[in-house]
């Protein structure tokens, strides 16, 4: 093989190497990408916005004219530990865990969902 | 090719592929929430028309709960109600809808049954004030129940005095099937709605995929139970474990009543999954076929077409149908068996 080739060839690889790795580094969920945000609405409004999974685990109330609901934000996950509404539906909900489906207490009009975040 | 040229050739090809990759779109989603029918609704659409189809769905649920609640005022169920047997005239949505409910009560040999309000509500479950009524008591509000007495067409309904009707085993059905309409006149191609629940997607997933829609667990809610693949179709269950009390006597009574005999089923079911391309027919069935118990519900589906089931009963089992062979996946530690139509 001549050597222009051979210097050829090197090049080729080399771009290609650092391509490759350019292409990683662009696609690679960047950290405002990468971040699932939850909100926490009530009436509608948003109350809260948070990403369970950089939170430190916590329990908080949510507090409205006709009783409570208390969150549990755990292992990156948030749910609806205890409440004092009538069915306690958004208790038995467990972990909010898709994105289509939120956890709701509808008698305090409550919900927990996951934020809009633009899809690929 | 010369040596420059297969250089400058490889590193164009690199770079584009380079180009074509970090150009990737991220699609438009759009999400809405809104309290309507009892429910919690949520609204996810996807493309550029999101905003505006989400808007327009919106204003259309609240619209439809304007003429199918049977506590706003001047509703059109309100004043069939109050209508002491009199003809009232009702719009379009509402016209259709009795005619689709008291076919489903004429297919299903009335174990889909909107007069059965009077019966529901003694109960206490339209108030959440719960009780166990007396047998006098039922058999007194028995009487005045019977889809076969309610007339409807010309844009008129007709319920003999005394008995009342509830479009809440339909309306959300009926909603859905709306708001997949919407979506489409609004050029959204992908989008889901969770109307409590009810699932509909419109298409399939911005990234060409099938929805995944799980469905809970009836003995541990906080967990799912199993999911399915679906495109273009709606989900529905009704469940035993949903808006039940336990009485005085120590029984866990559930919402779902028996038209028949105007107390909760108790039938070894806990949980019905109806799946089709019409939300409303998986609407009410998942109500009928709740009350006619599994073997009938498997009967009923062997003679039907158009819609799939997953059956849960008292003994952890599940069965499904083999139109979901393809598309279930069993995320419990339940049996889970399929079952043929021959």
């Amino acid at each position: 093989m001549p050597k222009s080739v051979k210097i050829c060839l090197a090049a080729v690889i080399v771009v290609f190497v650092i391509s490759v790795i350019a292409t990683l580094v662009i696609l690679s969920p960047k950290d405002e990408k990468s971040a699932v945000y939850v909100e926490i609405l009530r009436d509608n409004e948003v109350v809260c916005t948070l990403d369970p999974a950089v939170e430190t685990d916590r329990t908080f109330r949510i507090e409205c004219e006709n009783g409570w609901n208390e969150i549990t934000v755990k292992d990156g996950k948030i749910c609806v530990s205890d409440a004092d509404c009538p069915d306690r539906t958004c208790v038995k909900s467990g972990y909010l865990r898709h994105e289509h489906l939120p956890v709701v207490c509808l008698p305090h009009r409550l919900v927990i969902r996951f934020a809009e975040d633009d899809e690929s | 090719m010369t040596t420059r040229k297969f250089f400058v050739t490889s590193v164009l090809l690199v770079m584009m592929s380079l180009v074509g990759c970090s150009d990737k779109e991220k699609e438009t989603v759009r999400r809405r929430g809104t309290f309507a029918m009892d429910t919690y609704m949520e609204l996810t659409a996807y493309g550029d028309n999101a905003e505006a189809a989400l808007t327009a769905a919106e204003e259309r649920i609240h619209e439809l709960e304007d003429k199918f609640s049977v506590n706003i005022e001047n509703s059109d169920i309100w004043r069939v109600n109050h209508s002491g047997g009199e003809s009232v005239f009702v719009g379009e949505d509402t016209q259709k809808l009795v005619e689709t409910a008291l076919e489903l009560g004429r297919e299903t040999n009335g174990t889909l049954d909107i007069t059965l309000y009077p019966v529901t509500a003694a109960w206490g479950f339209t108030t959440e004030n719960y009780r166990i009524p007396s047998d006098e008591e039922l058999n007194r509000l028995l009487e005045g129940v019977g889809w076969q007495n309610v007339s409807a067409g010309g844009g008129q309904i007709i319920v003999p005095d005394g008995a009342m009707i509830d479009l809440g085993a339909v309306a959300k059905g009926y909603t859905s099937d709306e708001l997949m309409e919407e979506f489409r006149e609004n050029g959204v191609e992908s989008a889901i709605v969770s109307l409590g629940g009810n699932v509909h997607a419109l298409g399939r997933k911005p990234d060409g995929s099938c929805w995944r829609v799980a469905v809970r667990n009836p003995f541990a809610p906080e967990a799912d139970m199993c999911s399915v693949e679906i495109e273009d179709c709606a989900v529905v269950t009704s469940g035993s474990y949903e808006r039940c009390f336990t009485g005085d006597d120590g029984i866990s009574y559930c919402h779902i009543i028996d038209p028949e005999t105007g107390r909760p089923v108790r039938n070894g079911l806990v949980s019905v999954t109806v799946i089709g391309k019409s939300g409303v027919r998986c609407d009410g069935l998942s109500t009928a076929l709740f009350v006619m118990g599994a073997e009938k519900a498997l009967d009923f589906w062997r003679k039907n077409e158009g819609f799939e089931l997953i059956l849960v009963n008292d003994e952890r089992e599940i069965l499904y149908t083999d139109g979901l062979s393809e598309s279930f996946a069993n995320l419990s530690d339940m049996t889970a068996e399929v079952v043929s139509r021959a």
